[in-house]
């Protein structure tokens, strides 16, 4: 007999892939392939599917983004193309994640700017690219309009659909083939119910990641936590309608007291620990895109994965 | 998993006599099956169906107890392999590292920190839980002093790490009688270990380099008399590290190996990734962990992980509704409105303790909600509102008619005027900015 992991799983992870390189019609310098998991994560040796990736998010408007992030990185916050070109140079994420922010003004209506933001950005770095667009129903249908006629044919991930609106991100994804972030918050039937929704209007589920809404470290992680490993579950037992995989992003992590009120000479250590503390284990529970804003917290994600994906060569043992 | 209630059912004797207190042998087998009822309860049980009944509703983890005194912790009885299936039961105890090797003073700072350092985090107290010290120097004499450095201040549970049976007892001598957990028993000397492990009344960690390997020296241990074992599944490899302990985890509480049943240690040093090896104990099955010192961030990154896996997820942390005062307020001070969440509940009193405005903070029944899911789900109302004013004897309290409410519960400031006749003004969002917002509204 020899003991290893029990698994009787029947289902499978569905596979989602994210940029375009220049044969399929983008310009992106590396796609990446994400989900096909057919246990729980890290498990199996090799593991099951795809390596979880790590997504650096920045925006357009800092004055939005939280101080410790901004004190790190002085003047290259005030250009997000610059900041994406730097980021993705020096810090190696997989992915950089652009949020709008410059839409969630009072009375927007500098459209023009967004196509002009993204085109820059899309220049700066070859990564793949998340978009994440307004936030506001009136202006939906034209900010992601431009997105995605912006980026048309680089295999965006889009967001962020929720239940209350979703169609003029869905539309866009369609059009100019992009993928969209189904995001509900923290429970397993609300997120089940969106990705009908979106299945009904035509958005096929390969093009598809949940976003079961992440609490930060010490304020709601928990749930989030256990909300994606019964996620996980429900696709490996073969529940289709929540088979895609998931993306992780504990927003409020740098904005919690605990960061927000420490001296300004710790705020980098706490930054990095409360973004590792909470992204390495939403790996750990099934998220196959994790989130950060504070460059340095990268490497010491990258490393944990890293050492939960496999065994150093030519070591084994319990 | 336990035994299924149809599988105890079969073993029953199907008398219906109600003797157990229920009204038949079927509802007393469901309840078997959840922990309700102890076999005990039917007088009728043959012996083969006591033995298997027996066995399969004791804790499949076992339960062990390091250390004595008020900080001795216990880890194991656990029964599920995702928290959402029930609750984790046992937090891990984390243990910090120091060295024969290291001076007195040296081992006796990092003991004092670990003694006296505090994480209040809503309402409740977070440390670490004691002191791992490592044989590394090969002498038993400089292993006694250190642990005897440890000793001289303090009682906290200790890990004697020292796989020379010589080395180990040179410090069981100075601290075997407060039930240090005694690592690790190997293959070539579980006989020894084990002696050291019943003559002192102690646990025992066992290392082995396969998990068969492992099943089999746990029953060689138990054999031995040494019962309260734990599973050592230190690895360089997190990927391993993560993967033993979820087969543990899982053979144990299938009873697929009943020898797997025991808590798992697990030392994070070897992996060189401090961080993410604590992390992966925490959430997947380690039950003592052993780190030599993180930094101050890390720590208290790492016991809010804690404290947020270890919560029972069917329940909250709540606190009592009712009337709580910040400092001595009189009949003229402030009402604050809020939900019995604890974490909403702490947060708001922190910022208002120190904004020094003495005050009345109104606590409702939410359920344990945070005020912006409460208002999301419908659970706070202006019926609630009003009846909790009345329940708690507020109008008697002050002489004004003012209730502040938070910031997110703003679409009700209306109804809950309409309600209680009481004039409501809309307090900030977020609680850091109530200090500015008193001094302006309130004089
Ligand atoms: C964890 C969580 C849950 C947990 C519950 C946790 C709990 N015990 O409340 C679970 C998973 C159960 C949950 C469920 C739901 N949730 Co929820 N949840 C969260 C999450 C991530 C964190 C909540 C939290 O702990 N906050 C921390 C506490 C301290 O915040 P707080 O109580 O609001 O207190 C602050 C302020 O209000 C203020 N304050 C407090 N009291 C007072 C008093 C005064 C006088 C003043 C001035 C200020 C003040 O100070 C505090 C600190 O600043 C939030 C996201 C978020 N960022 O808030 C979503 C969130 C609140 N949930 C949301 C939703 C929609 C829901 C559901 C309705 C979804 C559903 N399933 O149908 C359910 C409702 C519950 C139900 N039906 O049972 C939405 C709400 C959307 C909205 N804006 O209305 C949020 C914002 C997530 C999102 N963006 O989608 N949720
Ligand atoms: S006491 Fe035993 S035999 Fe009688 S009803 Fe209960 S389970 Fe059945």
């Amino acid at each position: 007999m020899t003991i290893t992991t029990l698994s009787d799983w029947t289902g499978q992870v569905g596979t989602v892939t994210l940029g375009a390189m220049k044969a399929d019609g983008g310009t992106r310098s590396a796609t990446v392939t994400i989900g096909g998991e057919r246990d729980l994560s890290f498990i199996g040796t090799p593991p099951t599917g795809h390596r979880p990736l790590i997504a650096y998010e920045l925006c357009d408007d800092p004055s939005l983004w939280p101080a410790p992030v901004t004190r790190f990185l002085g003047d290259r916050a005030s250009d997000p193309a610059e900041w994406a070109r730097w980021a993705g140079e020096e810090y190696t994420p997989d992915l950089i994640r652009l949020f709008l922010t410059s839409t969630r003004k009072r009375g927007f209506s500098d459209f023009a700017s967004v196509t002009t933001t993204v085109e820059n950005v899309l220049q700066a770095t070859g990564l793949p690219l998340i978009i994440e667009g307004s936030n506001d129903s009136d202006l939906d249908s034209e900010v992601f309009r431009r997105i995605g006629e912006a980026g048309e044919g680089e295999r965006f991930l889009i967001g962020t659909a929720e239940a209350g609106r979703y169609r003029s991100i869905a539309a866009s994804a369609m059009a100019y083939g992009h993928l969209v972030i189904a995001q509900s918050p923290i429970d397993i039937n609300l997120a089940k119910q969106l990705n009908i929704l979106l299945r009904e209007i035509g958005l096929p589920h390969d093009r598809i990641v949940i976003d079961p809404y992440t609490g930060a470290l010490g304020y709601g992680f928990e749930y989030s936590y256990s909300v994606m490993e019964r996620i996980r579950f429900a696709a490996l037992k073969g529940d289709d309608d929540l088979a895609m995989p998931m993306i992780s992003s504990a927003i409020d992590s740098l904005t919690v007291k605990e960061v927000r009120e420490a001296d300004p000479s710790v705020s980098d250590r706490i930054s990095v620990a409360w973004e590792l503390y909470a992204m390495l284990p939403a790996t750990i529970a099934g998220a196959s895109i994790v989130c950060v804003r504070h460059p340095s917290a990268i490497q010491p994600l990258r490393a944990g994965i890293d050492g939960l994906w496999s065994a150093p060569a030519g070591k084994g043992g319990a | 998993m336990a035994l299924k209630a149809l599988d105890i059912y079969k073993l029953l004797p199907k008398k219906n006599c109600k003797e157990c207190g229920e009204p038949t042998c079927l509802t007393f087998a469901m309840k078997l099956a959840s922990g309700k009822v102890k076999p005990e309860d039917c007088p009728y049980l043959d012996e083969k169906a006591k033995e298997v009944l027996g066995a399969s509703t004791r804790p499949p983890v076992q339960r062990v107890k390091v250390g004595v005194g008020e900080r001795s912790f216990a880890v194991g009885e656990e029964i599920v392999q995702f928290r959402h299936e029930k609750t984790f039961f046992h937090e891990p105890g984390i243990m910090t590292a120091v060295s024969d090797r290291m001076d007195a003073d040296t081992i006796q700072g990092i003991v004092a920190d670990v003694r006296d350092h505090i994480l209040v985090r809503i309402g409740l107290d977070l440390r670490l839980n004691g002191i791992a010290i490592r044989s590394e120097s090969g002498s038993p004499a400089a292993f006694a002093e250190a642990v005897e450095a440890v000793e001289a201040v303090t009682d906290l549970p200790e890990v004697l790490m020292a796989e020379d049976p010589a080395i180990q007892e040179a410090g069981l001598a100075v601290c075997g009688n407060y039930r240090p957990l005694i690592h690790v028993a190997t293959r070539d000397r579980y006989r020894e270990m084990c002696a050291l492990a019943v003559k002192y009344g102690c646990p025992l960690a066992i290392r082995a380099p396969t998990l068969d390997t492992l099943a089999e020296l746990s029953g060689l241990c138990t054999a031995e008399g040494a019962s309260h074992l734990v599973l050592d599944l230190t690895s360089p490899s997190l990927h391993e590290m993560l993967n033993s302990a979820v087969a543990v985890r899982q053979h144990a509480i299938t009873r697929t190996s009943p020898a797997l049943g025991y808590p798992v240690f697990i030392d994070t040093r070897p992996s060189r990734l401090p961080d993410a090896a604590l992390i992966c104990g925490v959430l997947k099955f380690g039950s003592i962990l052993v780190a030599d010192a993180v930094s101050e961030e890390s720590r208290k990154a790492f016991l809010v992980l804690r404290q947020n896996i270890y919560t029972d997820p069917q329940k909250p942390i709540q606190i009592t509704p009712g009337i709580y005062r910040v400092g001595s307020p009189g009949p003229d001070a402030p009402v604050l409105l809020t939900v019995n969440f604890s974490l909403t509940y702490f947060t708001l009193q922190g910022y208002l303790e120190s904004s020094g405005v003495d005050s009345f903070m109104l606590i409702v029944d939410t359920e344990g909600l945070s005020v912006l899911t409460a208002v999301a789900a419908g659970k706070l109302s202006e019926t609630l509102v009003r009846d909790a004013l009345k329940e708690f004897g507020v109008p008697d309290l002050v002489d004004h008619r003012k209730l502040i409410i938070p910031g997110y519960a703003a679409p009700l400031s209306g109804r809950v005027e309409d309600e209680t006749g009481w004039k409501v003004l809309v307090g900030p969002r977020d609680a850091a900015d109530i200090a500015e917002f008193l001094e302006k509204e309130w004089t």
